[in-house]
C-alpha cells in the first residue's frame, strides 16, 4: 500500500509543482505587488494601498469596469443561448448535421490573433465583408432598411457590440459540452412528454431545459470566469481599447498596458488584484445563486450529467 | 360493446430490424392483457406501437373502436408506465403525477388535488412533496403508477413495471396493480418476461416469441393447453419436458412426420419400489426449493426434471421408475411445433 | 403529413444545419477570400467579396516578409515538446486524483479552481521576472513551461472526471493482479478515456499554438518567435495591407483546423436518436 501511495504521489508531482510554481506563487507576489511602487528601474517600496486609491481615480479603470460588465451581461447569455440553440438543433441525426458540427467549432479553433486580424477586416466599416452585406439591397452607402451601417471602428457602442459580435462565434466548447448533456438525456423522459401530447415548446420549457440546467449552470460560471480575460486579445489587435478615450478598453488591456507598456508594475499588479476582486463576486453570487436553485430543487440533484 | 384495443397486422420494423411481424390483437374493454415473452420478442415494441411512440410500418392500431394509427401519441389517450418510470428528477411527486395535466393546460390547483387523488389511490400520499431521488425502488414504482392513473385514459400500457424491484416487493406489487385494476377497471396490457407474474396478474396472456404471438388465452388454458411446443417450453418453473416421441402420425386432421411428447415436471411421478411401474431413470441432481424439489434425472438417455414433494426425494444416483398419467401428456408436431391434440394412443405406442 | 414522416423531418433539420454551417464557415470562407487578392493595391469602396483576380502574391509576401517559415518551425517545436508533455501531467494527475485520499484530492480540486479564477495577465510579470532570472527568456522554454500546469487547469479536472467514470470493478481487478498505479493508469485507465484524450488533445494544441500573450512578453529575439508574434509583427508592419496579413492569418490558423477536423471525428462520433420528434 506503501509503495502504491508514493507512486500515486508522484504521479500526482509534476502537476502541483507547475500549480504552485507558476500560478499560486506568481499570482501572490502579484498581490504584494499591489501593495508597492514598483518598476525595472528604481527598488520597489510599500505604499500601502496608494494604487488602489489611485484605482478609484483612474478614469481607464472606471471606463474599463463599465466596459467589462456590459460585455459580461451581453456576451454570456448570448452565447450561452446559440450554443442551447444550436445542440438542440444539430443533436439528431440528419444529413448535414455532422458537417454543421464541425463548422460550429471552427471559429474557436482559429488562432486568436489570427482571429483579430480577421475581424478587423470583416467589420471595416467601408471595405469589410459585414458592413458589403449590411449594405445589401441599400442604397448610397446605405443598409436596406435606410440606414447606416454600423461604424464598427469609431463609434463607441458599435465598436462594443463589435467586441460582442466576435464573442458569439467562439461557443465551440459550450456547444460540444451542451451537445454530450442533451444526447445523455434519457429518451423515456421525451416519450412521457409525447404520450401527454406536449408541443414543441413544452418539451423545451418542461423537460429539456430543467434536465440541462445543472449543466447550464456550470457553463454559465465557466463563462463568466473566462469572458473576463477573453476580451483581451481582440481589444488589442482590432481595436486597441478605441474608439477612444476608452470605448473598448477592459480591465485585462488596462493591466497590460500598465505592465508592459507604461511599466507601472505595482500599478499594474493593483489592476490585477481588481480583477481577480470582480471575478471572485462574479463566482460567489453565481454559486450562492446556485445552491439556493439546487435547495429548491431547480438544478442539480439525480440529474443527468454529461460525459465529460 | 366494442373492443377495448385491436390491432390488425401490425409490423415494425426499424431498419434493418423487424421488431413485429403481423400482430393481430383484441385486447376486452377492461381486460388485463399480459404480453409475456423473452427478451427480445417484441414486447416492448408492441406497447409503443400502441401508444405511437414507434410508428407501425404496416397494420391498423384501433383504441375502443377508433382507429388511432395516424394519430401522435398525445392524440391517442394512453398512459404508459415505463421500465425505468421516467421520473423527472426536477419535479416533486406531487408535480410529476401532475406532469400530464399541467401539459394539457389544467389549472394548477386542480391539478394537484388530481394528483394527491391519484396517489392516495396508490398509497403513496405521504410521498407528494418529495422528490425522485428520495425515493426508494418501490416508492418510484408507486408514483409512476399514480402518474398513470391521474388521468382517465383509454389504455393503461405497463412496460415490465416490476422488473426492477426485490421478488417480495415484486410480488406485493403485483397484487396492488391487480387490486387497482379490479377497481378502476381500464384496458391494460401489461409486459413481463416472468411468467408467474403473468400467470397471477392476467385476465389473458399473450405468449410473444420473435414478433409473432403465439398464444393468446387465458392463464389456464395456456397452462392446460399450450398451443405450441415453444408456449410449452416458455411457461412453467421450470418449462415442460419435451422428449422425442415416436413418428410419423397419421390420423384424421392429422398428419407429423415426428411427434415429440410434453409432461410438466409437476406431472412427473417417480417411485423407488421394487415392481417398476414405468421406465428407469437415473437421478443426476436435486435441488430443494423449500415444500417441492427439482429431481433431474436421465430417461433413456433424456433429460427430465420432475416436481416432487421435497420429503419423498431421491438421492443423486438412485434409480426410480418415471410415470405419468395419461391426461398429462401433450404432444406436439416437431417441424411444426403445433399442438396435436390428445388422446392419441397411436403417439404412445 | 403524418406525424411520422420522418423524412421531410430530416429534410427539415438539413435546411437548418445548413444555415449553421453557412453561418460558421462564412468568416473563415471570407478570410480565405481576403487574402487571395492582390496585395498593395488602392483601397477601394467595397471591394468585390469574391476577388476578381484570385492569387497566392500575398502569401508570398507574408512568407518572405513575416519570415513565418522560421515562426512555424519554431510553432511546431514548441507543440511537439508542450502538448504530449501537457497531456502526460494532466492524465497522471487527474488519475493520480481518483486514487488518493479524498482530503489531498478535494485540496488539489480546489487549487485548480482558483488556479482557474486567476486571470492570465496577473501572472506574467511575475512568470517574467522568473524565467529572466534563470536566463530563460529569448528562448522556447517559458512557452513550453505551462505544460506543467497541463496548459489549463482545467484539463486534470477533465482527467479526473474521466477515469471516475470507470466501474469501480475496473480498478479492484487490477488491485487484485497486483498492478502498481503507473501500470493500471497505462493498462486499464488510459486505454479507456482516448475520446477524451483526443479531444484534451486538440484543445492542448490550439491553446498552445495560438498563445500570444507568453510570446510577447518573453522574445524580443525574431529569431526565436513563433507564429502568431511572427503575424503580429507583420500585421504592424504594414497595417493597410490587407491581404498579405490575411494570408498570414489564412497560414497560422490552417493547422489548428485541420487537428480540431481530425479530433472531432473521434469525440463527436456519438449520435443521438432518431426519429420520434
Amino acid at each position: 500500500m506503501n509503495r502504491d501511495r508514493r507512486q500515486l504521489v508522484l504521479m500526482l508531482l509534476p502537476y502541483l509543482i507547475g500549480l504552485v510554481v507558476l500560478v499560486l506563487l506568481p499570482a501572490a507576489a502579484t498581490m504584494a505587488m499591489a501593495f508597492t511602487e514598483t518598476d525595472l528601474i528604481a527598488t520597489s517600496r510599500l505604499i500601502g494601498v496608494a494604487n488602489f486609491v489611485e484605482l478609484t481615480r483612474d478614469p481607464a479603470v472606471g471606463a474599463a469596469v463599465g466596459n467589462s460588465l456590459s460585455y459580461l451581461m451581453f456576451s454570456v447569455p448570448l452565447r450561452l443561448v446559440i450554443a442551447v440553440g444550436l445542440a438542440l438543433l444539430l443533436h439528431r441525426r440528419a444529413r448535414g448535421a455532422g458537417t454543421a458540427r464541425a463548422a460550429v467549432l471552427l471559429p474557436g479553433a482559429v488562432p486568436e490573433l489570427a482571429y483579430g486580424l480577421m475581424w478587423l477586416w470583416l467589420l471595416n466599416p467601408i471595405q469589410g465583408p459585414v458592413n458589403q452585406l449590411l449594405m445589401l439591397g441599400g442604397q448610397g452607402g446605405r443598409t436596406a432598411f435606410g440606414t447606416l451601417p454600423p461604424q464598427w471602428l469609431t463609434d463607441p457602442e458599435d465598436a462594443r457590440a463589435g467586441i460582442v459580435l466576435m464573442s458569439l462565434f467562439t461557443i465551440g466548447e459550450t456547444f460540444v459540452i451542451v451537445l454530450t448533456a442533451r444526447l445523455a438525456l434519457p429518451p423515456e423522459a421525451y416519450e412521457l412528454a409525447e404520450l401527454e401530447g406536449a408541443r414543441a415548446g413544452q418539451v423545451l420549457r418542461r423537460v429539456t431545459l430543467p434536465l440541462l440546467a445543472p449543466v447550464l449552470a456550470v457553463l454559465v460560471l465557466r463563462d463568466t470566469l473566462m469572458s473576463l480575460q477573453a476580451s483581451f486579445v481582440p481589444t488589442l489587435v482590432v481595436t486597441n481599447g478605441g474608439p477612444p478615450p476608452y470605448a473598448t478598453t477592459y480591465l485585462s488591456l488596462v493591466l497590460y498596458q500598465d505592465a508592459f507598456e507604461y511599466l507601472r508594475y505595482g500599478y499594474a499588479a493593483a489592476v490585477a488584484a481588481l480583477m481577480l476582486g470582480l471575478t471572485a463576486v462574479a463566482v460567489l453570487i453565481q454559486w450562492r445563486l446556485l445552491r439556493r436553485w439546487a435547495s429548491h430543487g431547480v438544478v442539480g440533484v439525480g440529474a443527468q450529467r454529461p460525459g465529460n | 360493446m366494442t373492443d377495448g384495443l385491436r390491432l390488425r397486422g401490425v409490423h415494425l420494423s426499424r431498419g434493418a430490424i423487424t421488431a413485429l411481424r403481423g400482430i393481430d390483437l383484441v385486447v376486452r374493454r377492461g381486460e388485463l392483457l399480459v404480453v409475456l415473452g423473452p427478451s427480445g420478442a417484441g414486447k416492448s415494441s408492441l406497447l409503443r406501437a400502441i401508444a405511437g411512440l414507434d410508428p407501425v410500418s404496416g397494420g391498423t392500431v384501433a383504441i375502443g373502436g377508433r382507429d388511432v394509427t395516424a394519430l401522435r401519441p398525445g392524440q391517442r389517450n394512453v398512459s404508459m408506465v415505463f421500465q425505468s418510470y421516467s421520473l423527472l428528477p426536477h419535479l416533486t411527486v406531487a408535480d410529476n403525477i401532475a406532469f400530464g395535466h399541467r401539459i394539457r393546460g389544467a389549472d394548477r390547483r386542480v391539478a394537484a388535488a388530481r394528483a394527491a387523488q391519484a396517489a392516495a389511490t396508490v398509497g403513496c400520499a405521504d410521498l407528494l412533496g418529495r422528490r425522485p431521488h428520495q425515493l426508494s425502488g418501490g416508492e418510484r414504482q408507486r408514483v409512476a403508477l399514480a402518474r398513470v392513473l391521474v388521468r382517465e385514459p383509454d389504455v393503461f400500457l405497463l412496460d415490465e413495471p416490476l422488473a426492477n424491484l426485490d421478488a417480495a416487493l415484486r410480488t406485493r406489487m403485483r397484487t396492488e396493480i391487480r387490486a387497482v385494476h379490479d377497481r378502476l377497471g381500464t384496458t391494460t396490457v401489461y409486459v413481463t418476461h416472468d411468467q408467474s407474474e403473468a400467470m397471477a396478474l392476467g385476465d389473458r396472456i399473450a405468449v410473444l416469441r420473435d414478433g409473432r404471438i403465439e398464444q393468446v388465452d387465458t392463464p389456464d388454458e395456456v397452462w392446460h393447453r399450450p398451443r405450441t411446443r415453444y408456449v410449452a417450453s416458455f411457461v412453467g418453473g421450470p418449462g415442460m419436458n419435451l422428449l422425442p416421441g415416436v413418428g410419423p402420425l397419421r390420423r384424421p386432421g392429422v398428419e407429423a412426420t415426428a411427434v415429440e411428447l410434453g409432461v410438466r415436471p409437476e406431472h412427473v411421478t417417480l417411485s423407488s419400489g421394487i415392481s417398476p411401474v414405468g421406465p428407469l431413470g437415473e437421478v443426476e441432481r436435486v435441488e430443494v426449493l423449500g415444500e417441492d424439489a427439482l429431481v433431474h434425472l436421465l430417461v433413456g438417455g433424456h433429460p427430465v426434471i420432475a416436481r416432487v414433494p421435497a420429503h419423498t426425494r431421491p438421492t443423486p444416483g438412485d434409480r426410480v421408475s418415471v410415470s405419468v398419467a395419461e391426461e398429462h401428456l401433450h404432444a406436439f408436431d416437431t417441424v411444426t411445433g403445433e399442438r396435436i391434440p390428445l388422446p392419441a394412443e397411436a403417439a404412445v405406442r | 403529413m403524418s406525424w411520422h414522416d420522418f423524412a421531410a423531418l430530416r429534410r427539415r433539420r438539413t435546411y437548418g444545419a445548413v444555415a449553421v454551417t453557412a453561418i460558421f464557415a462564412s468568416p473563415l470562407l471570407l478570410l480565405l477570400a481576403g487574402s487571395l487578392r492582390e496585395p498593395g493595391d488602392p483601397p477601394v469602396v467595397a471591394p468585390p467579396l469574391i476577388p476578381d483576380d484570385p492569387g497566392l502574391t500575398a502569401y508570398q509576401q507574408a512568407i518572405t516578409h513575416g519570415d513565418l517559415v522560421r515562426a512555424a518551425a519554431n510553432s511546431m517545436i514548441v507543440a511537439a515538446v508542450g502538448v504530449p508533455l501537457s497531456l502526460l501531467v494532466a492524465s497522471l494527475a487527474g488519475f493520480a486524483l481518483t486514487q488518493l485520499p479524498r482530503r489531498i484530492t478535494s485540496a488539489v480540486l480546489g487549487l485548480s479552481v482558483l488556479a482557474l479564477m486567476v486571470p492570465a495577465t496577473a501572472l506574467l510579470l511575475p512568470r517574467f521576472v522568473l524565467f529572466r532570472t534563470l536566463h530563460l527568456t529569448d528562448t522556447l522554454v517559458p512557452l513550453i513551461a505551462p505544460a506543467l500546469i497541463a496548459t489549463s487547469p482545467l484539463y486534470p479536472l477533465v482527467y479526473y472526471l474521466a477515469f471516475r467514470a470507470i466501474p469501480a470493478d475496473s480498478y479492484d481487478e487490477c488491485r487484485l493482479a497486483d498492478l502498481t498505479p503507473m501500470q493500471t493508469w497505462r493498462r486499464m485507465a488510459l486505454p479507456q478515456v482516448r475520446p477524451v484524450t483526443a479531444g484534451l488533445a486538440a484543445l492542448t494544441f490550439v491553446l498552445t499554438w495560438s498563445n500570444l500573450l507568453d510570446p510577447m512578453v518573453y522574445l524580443y529575439d525574431r529569431a526565436t518567435f513563433t507564429l502568431p508574434l511572427a503575424l503580429r509583427a507583420l500585421a504592424a508592419m504594414d497595417p493597410h495591407n490587407q491581404p498579405v496579413f490575411l494570408a498570414g492569418a489564412v497560414l497560422t490558423t490552417l493547422p489548428t483546423l485541420l487537428v480540431i477536423g481530425v479530433a472531432q471525428r473521434r469525440f463527436m462520433h456519438s449520435y443521438g436518436p432518431e426519429g420520434a420528434s
